[in-house]
């Protein structure tokens, strides 16, 4: 099959490259205006169908039944911990390739690298081959993608976030001249080789073709949220206060719970789900008459912007968020002194692991989800696979076996003992079993810990209970389960969408009024003007755009 | 600037004056230019000075002239990923003449930032470009070296701070949940928001600049300090001047061939406030107060990759930059001074 990129936009620039060529050669300066023509892509959406072909044939692997079964987005979840374990690999995927480089972002301190880290050195030895992990700040992960692709220069095995592909404008150019195709290795039943990667959800490799061609390994997510509202349940419940159930009360509770005299001040960011509590969606929704509604628009947008300004305005708001870009506020929040901030709920495990060992009482528990004025929340969200792994192109189809058997190492099931190496480390070094058999993280494991392999693997998704997060199970599937019914539906689930430089370049400026009135410095008045100026300049071409892809895929 | 080897008190040239001409081309006996040399006797004469400056020169061409050629791309829909490699994406993105100047010029937020930015540098020439003068005057006087030795260490180290921390460390002291701000309410005060008043964060940055860099930019100056002749002091107080005229006749002008030089410098820069600083507090005080030409160009250019306008607002800059250096050096040449390179 001829690889055929639907809606990819090179011919443009083939035809006119010639020409341009020519009229800079010969132009002088005063025939600037005449000459020049605007720079920056018109965005690409490409359809979601004719996919199908190229996917993986799905066979579970599962080694154990859940406690908890998933439903579509929601992981399984198991409440006790296996005593006996299997090998789920038994040929070492290693064929005595030089050293992986791999890159994966982390949230956290950066654990020491190969040859000064046992785990790596645990986990390499079972590969057979070495792989030496370079792991990047997740917050600033797109500074060093930005420059690596500009670049040119990949490592053999890159994770990329979702959210920063949809970033990173030609994607599917870079894609293409960057990473392998690896179609032919993983088509069909030819996936049977690497059968954990098989085993990984359909819905996920769908996300993880570009131009016709699978072009990654997807790692699914674990759950479709974007943000939780995270508060000290146990720092709430010992000042008497009840849960919040309505903004009037989540902003008393706020009032109640500041006080700066002891360092202590109510919130950090949460302006992201006061957008949710009060029904607002993410960007863009169908308007009843047709046709595409930007947030901005919204009345529930400008209600949850004046609601957040007021708590900037009352000084509920803690002065490092105020003052910082990306304040520590998980440091502020473990240390109480802030007592709600918004999060991903991939962080509640961990911290709440760690810090029950310095405070026993530590209690963190996402906000239940409220609606406000009668209306419901939306809950945002999305389901796509949360990083994809890609492949350096052109190290060979010998390498590209030895990298693919890595990653699908890397995925092993839960149940297995490849599964408790890639996520705790060496028993009795990296975690000490509690009475129930399961794993409990030691300051070493904590420390040269940092998703290395996983991040990098795909997995099927489970939730887990540990010896230090006894109920943290149920608590994140109950969360889930309440709330699923909430999540926003993607308008644009599939397609794969290339943002036009004119959006691109507007979103900046405009998150930079929105937060000028979001910390008093403008008035809640000048929302409109934003808007217009956010329409007039690139926002307009961006409505055209995103309905075009809806109309394209008949949506 | 020092008076030539043993040339009396009395006939030293005024410091400040150019230095003598450089040794003279060797002249035969009889005082006719000798034939020039072969280039390879020349070569077997020169060679060590050659081997000195060849990594340097390696240096400067690796990292500063090779990159040059990649300012092409601010004339081009620059796609790094056309082609089999970076060099043919070079060659095959689109050309688009002055495209991207036009966009940029255009843009009113690229005006907003170049005004943020003079706005910031001729603040900062005006009251912080003079304090380390100042200071190394003040250090230069202080008789027991060492205390100088110990004040100077202090002053000099923050330098070697990131901004991260400078900010940081500004935030723990001036912050709304700072050092001071809890100190003033436990004095029933209500705290003030240094970081976060848009209308005083000129002020702020250049605070902290000085914090950080005002002992290291003394170096220099105590350098040209040592250098001045100290008879002429003692000949001056012999004289009966105090030390005010002491400083102005002796000290300020034994400086001025430096001060111009790194004000010169300065004003190449013009259009470079520093990157870290701004991007630091920007969200604290917003875009208006904040933004510079170089988080300008972050956000614009290399968040959304438009890496032609990046270049083609880097280039806007080092033109600008050229121009004024140009300028600067003709207006200190027409004063009588030397400037950053010779009159010829």
């Amino acid at each position: 099959m001829k690889p055929s990129p639907p809606g990819a936009s090179t011919d443009r620039r083939t035809m006119l490259r010639l020409l341009g060529l020519g009229a800079a050669a010969t132009m002088g300066g005063a025939t600037l205006t005449a000459c020049s023509k605007e720079a920056g892509s018109k965005g690409s959406a490409t359809k979601a169908d004719a996919i199908r072909s190229v996917l993986p044939t799905h066979r579970p692997a599962e080694l154990l039944k859940p406690d908890i079964p998933g439903e579509g987005p929601i992981p399984d979840g198991y409440l006790n911990y296996p005593r006996q374990l299997v090998d789920a690999v038994t040929e070492q995927p290693g064929r005595g390739g030089g050293a992986i480089r791999t890159m994966s972002p982390w949230w956290g301190p950066t654990p020491p690298t190969l040859g000064n880290n046992s785990y790596l050195a645990a986990v390499n030895a079972k590969l057979g081959v070495e792989v030496n992990p370079s792991l990047q700040d997740g917050t600033t992960y797109a500074d060093k993608l930005n420059a690596m692709l500009g670049a040119r220069d990949v490592p053999d095995l890159l994770s990329v976030p979702n959210w920063e592909v949809d970033k990173v404008a030609r994607f599917s150019d870079a894609v293409k001249a960057l990473f392998e195709d690896l179609t032919d290795h993983l088509r069909g039943d030819a996936a049977a080789k690497y059968p954990y990667l098989a085993a990984l959800p359909t819905g996920a490799w769908e996300y993880s073709v570009w131009g016709g061609r699978l072009a990654a390994v997807p790692f699914p997510t674990d759950g479709p949220f974007a943000w939780a509202l995270f508060h000290r349940k146990d720092l709430v419940d010992k000042a008497g206060l009840a849960t919040p159930t309505t903004p009037d009360e989540l902003h008393e509770l706020g009032k109640k719970l500041t006080d700066p005299g002891k360092g202590v001040w109510a919130f950090g960011s949460v302006f992201d789900m006061v957008q949710q509590f009060f029904g607002c969606q993410q960007t863009w929704r169908k308007k009843p008459g047709g046709g595409l509604e930007h947030k901005f628009e919204n009345p529930a947008y400008r209600a949850a912007l004046e609601f957040t300004a007021r708590l900037f305005s009352d000084g509920l708001v803690h002065p490092d968020t105020v003052a910082s870009k990306g304040a520590d506020e998980k440091q502020l929040f473990k240390a109480g002194k802030i007592i709600l901030f918004q999060d991903g709920l991939g962080a509640w495990q961990g911290m709440q692991g760690e810090q029950s060992k310095v405070l026993p009482s530590f209690a963190m528990q996402p906000l239940p989800v409220f609606g406000t004025g009668g209306g419901p929340a939306v809950v945002w969200g999305s389901e796509k696979p949360v990083f994809f792994t890609f492949l350096k192109k052109g190290l060979g189809a010998e390498r590209v076996a030895e990298l693919l058997g890595v990653l699908n190492w890397c995925a092993a099931p839960f149940g297995s003992r490849e599964f408790e190496l890639r996520e705790y480390g060496v028993d009795g070094r990296h975690f000490t079993r509690a009475a129930d058999g399961s794993p409990v993280p030691t300051e070493l494991g904590r420390k040269e810990l940092g998703a290395q392999y996983t991040h990098i693997g795909g997995r099927v998704p489970v939730k887990v209970r540990s010896g230090d997060t006894p109920n943290f199970v149920r608590d994140y599937l109950d969360y889930y389960q309440k709330n699923i019914g909430l999540l926003e539906k993607d308008l644009f689930a599939g397609i794969k969408l290339e943002l036009p430089a004119n959006w691109s370049k507007i979103i900046q400026p405009t998150e930079d009024k929105i937060r000028d009135i979001l910390r008093g410095r403008r008035p809640i008045g000048d929302l409109d003007r934003v808007t217009k100026d956010f329409l007039a300049s690139g926002g307009e071409e961006g409505r055209a755009f995103f309905e075009k892809a809806l109309a394209d895929n008949g949506r | 600037m020092s008076a030539p080897g043993t040339v009396g008190v009395v006939d030293a040239p005024a410091a400040g004056q150019p230095p003598p001409p450089g040794p003279r081309r060797p002249r035969g006996r009889g005082g006719r230019p000798r034939p020039r040399a072969t280039l390879r006797a020349r070569l077997r004469r020169d060679w060590p000075l050659l081997a000195m400056t060849a990594p340097a020169a390696a240096l400067l061409l690796v990292f500063h002239y090779l990159p040059t050629l990649g300012n092409i791309i601010a004339f081009q829909d620059y796609n790094p990923f056309v082609g089999d490699d970076p060099v043919e994406a070079f060659l095959r993105s689109e050309w688009i003449g002055f495209g991207n100047f036009e966009a940029l010029f255009a843009d009113p937020l690229f005006w907003d930032a170049v005004r943020n930015t003079l706005t910031i540098t001729t603040f900062q020439i005006v009251f912080f470009f003079p304090l380390p003068i100042l200071l190394a005057i003040l250090l230069n006087s202080l008789v027991s070296g060492r205390m100088r030795g110990f004040v100077q260490s202090v002053v000099y180290l923050p330098h070697f701070f990131s901004w991260v921390l400078v900010v940081t460390f500004f935030v723990q002291m001036l912050g709304g949940a700072g050092l001071l701000a809890q100190e003033m309410r436990e004095a029933g005060l209500q705290p003030w928001n240094v970081m976060t008043n848009p209308d005083t964060f000129i002020l702020l940055v250049t605070a902290e600049s000085v914090w950080k860099d005002v002992g290291w930019g003394a170096i220099v100056f105590l350098a040209a300090l040592a250098a001045i002749d100290t008879n002429l002091y003692e000949a001056a107080a012999a004289d009966g001047a105090g030390r005010w005229r002491r400083l102005w006749h002796i000290t300020l002008p034994g400086l001025r061939p430096v001060i111009v030089l790194l004000l010169i410098m300065r004003l190449g820069d013009a259009l470079s406030v520093g990157f870290e600083q701004f991007i630091l507090q920007r969200e604290a005080v917003g875009r208006d107060a904040a933004e510079v030409l170089d988080t300008f160009v972050y956000y614009q250019a290399i968040a959304t990759q438009q890496w032609g306008l990046g270049a083609a607002a880097g280039l806007f800059k080092a033109v600008v930059g050229l121009i004024l250096i140009v300028a600067a050096n003709k207006i200190a040449h027409r004063l009588g001074e030397q400037g950053v390179y010779s009159a010829s």
